[in-house]
């Protein structure tokens, strides 16, 4: 309570006094003034007290005097700490030293990243940054400002509609959002259209070049339809030409079909698997079936998107059965027709139209129906033929 | 002091009210509970031990008597005492003012 102000950071000691005359000795301290406290009597000849470490010194005389003895039990204060400080100087200057350096390398750029470009190279970019002041062991502090750096990208970096420069911690993200280029045309050499098949034109349409045949010309194959040659100039004939073209097919379709179906009998095998071995656990005995397909499922065992070899695999059994129906003359012309129609939307493109059919000759012959089929097929004729000049000769 | 300024003094601290510690010496004791004794206006320590402290005032001495006592602080004209105090005794002083 009334201990002399700021004794913490003036430092202060705790003194054992031994002596026969301790009642003049305060006596003493209270008229020169010495600021002492918390005195406490220890026996007879022997007193407790605290004292400001400036003050100790002035106690000599009146130790003197009193015939008196005074010894430091304790330190306490900011001068002692001080002290005890300077002592273990190399800990503290290595804890500053650790501080300083984990402050210079939270303050150095360690990672560039770049993100969103498609077309641009990763590398430019990078030259580019690195150009602007952004690059791995960068001083964070040293770089420009975000806005000016974002600036000046931009304006660097052809190709780009805008650049974002952003900086998390020790890692700097440019973030590219490229500008949208027109598409570049394909290079084509000059070329006519030529006829793939003999045909009657049904429709005949040029982007360029002039046509050649009109509607309902016949043409034959390696006509040209559209040329490319206008004048003295070559160029990329271009359109759509269709026309209407015969094929001729041969079918031959079975009368008894074949079906493969389940019966509905099944058994489950499982086994436990370790990499390429497997041990099966249940479903032991053996399949008795014919004919039987087997459907196998996996179960690996996972962690998070981590697949592990090591799993559960379950196998299905299932019975099979193959089921012959015996079909009529016009069932089986009709899926012969069926697949040879399929057979020229595949070969002559999915536009391709069936105008008209007409059987020549139809005979049924060993358990198989025996066809001749004219198809009238509307389709795309036109087909490519660069123009080759001659020079010379 | 001699007999007249005693007197005078004394008639002076009658007529205009003024408090006695002030004009003639005497100590002035400002006690908290039986935890904390201030005594002003004393002359000296003459004996200290934690059961009993002896000080020396104006006349005669004043016996502090308790357990576990220490000197807070201590002033040329002040000291603060803590501790379990339980008697205060004036010794020697019979002689009036």
């Amino acid at each position: 309570m009334k201990t002399p102000g700021l004794t913490k950071l003036r430092g202060s000691v705790t003194v054992t006094v031994r002596g026969e005359q301790l009642e003049q000795f305060i006596n003493a301290l209270a008229k020169e003034q010495i600021e002492v406290w918390n005195l406490t009597p220890i026996s007879v000849d022997h007193m407790r007290m605290e004292i400001v470490v400036a003050d100790y010194f002035r106690l000599r005389p009146l130790l003197k005097r009193t015939g008196s003895r005074a010894h430091v039990d304790g330190r306490a204060g900011l001068p002692f700490f001080w002290n005890q400080m300077y002592r273990r100087k190399w800990f503290l200057i290595g804890f500053l030293l650790f501080c300083a350096g984990m402050f210079c390398l939270t303050s150095l750029v360690w990672d560039v990243e770049v993100k969103g470009n498609v077309k641009l190279n990763k590398e430019d970019i990078l030259q580019t940054a690195r150009e602007e002041g952004i690059y791995p062991f960068q001083w964070t502090f040293r770089m420009p400002d975000q806005d000016k750096l974002s600036k000046d990208m931009t304006r660097r970096l052809p190709g780009t509609s805008w650049v974002g420069v952003s900086r998390s911690g020790t890692k700097v993200t440019i973030e590219v959002v490229e500008a949208a280029q027109p598409k570049n045309t394909e290079l084509l050499s000059p070329r006519h259209l030529i006829s793939k098949a003999d045909a009657v034109v049904t429709h005949i349409f040029a982007e360029r070049g002039q046509p050649e045949v009109g509607i309902h010309d016949r043409v034959r194959k390696g006509s040209v339809l559209i040329t490319g040659q206008q004048g003295d100039l070559s160029v990329v004939a271009q359109g759509e030409v269709r026309g209407i073209v015969w094929h001729e097919y041969d079918i031959e379709s079975p009368l008894v079909r074949k079906e493969f179906v389940y019966t509905g009998e099944k058994k489950e095998k499982g086994y436990l698997y370790f990499g390429n071995t497997a041990i099966q656990v249940w479903g032991y005995g053996k399949v008795s079936y014919d004919k039987m397909q087997t459907l196998t499922r996996l179960d690996p065992l996972t962690w998070r998107s981590w697949k592990l070899p090591i799993g559960w695999m379950s196998e299905n059994i299932l019975e099979a059965t193959e089921i012959e129906t015996q079909q009529t003359m016009e069932q089986a012309a009709a899926r012969g027709m069926e697949g040879a129609k399929l057979d020229i939307k595949v070969k002559n493109g999915a536009d391709a139209v069936v105008l008209k059919q007409k059987i020549l000759h139809e005979k049924s012959d060993n358990g198989k129906v025996y066809m001749k089929v004219l198809f009238e097929v509307e389709q795309n004729i036109a087909e490519e033929l660069p123009i080759v000049h001659h020079q010379g000769e | 002091m001699s007999r007249f300024t005693r007197k005078l003094r004394k008639w002076s601290v009658d007529v205009l009210d003024l408090p006695q510690d002030l004009v003639f010496d005497l100590p002035r004791l400002t006690m908290i509970g039986n935890k904390q004794l201030l005594i002003e206006n004393h002359l000296g320590v003459l004996h200290f031990s934690s059961e009993k402290l002896r000080l020396e005032i104006n006349q005669g001495h004043l016996e502090v008597d308790g357990t576990g006592l220490m000197i807070k602080a201590i002033m040329p004209d002040e000291v603060l005492i803590e501790g379990f105090i339980s008697n205060i005794q004036y010794l020697g002083t019979g002689a009036k003012p």
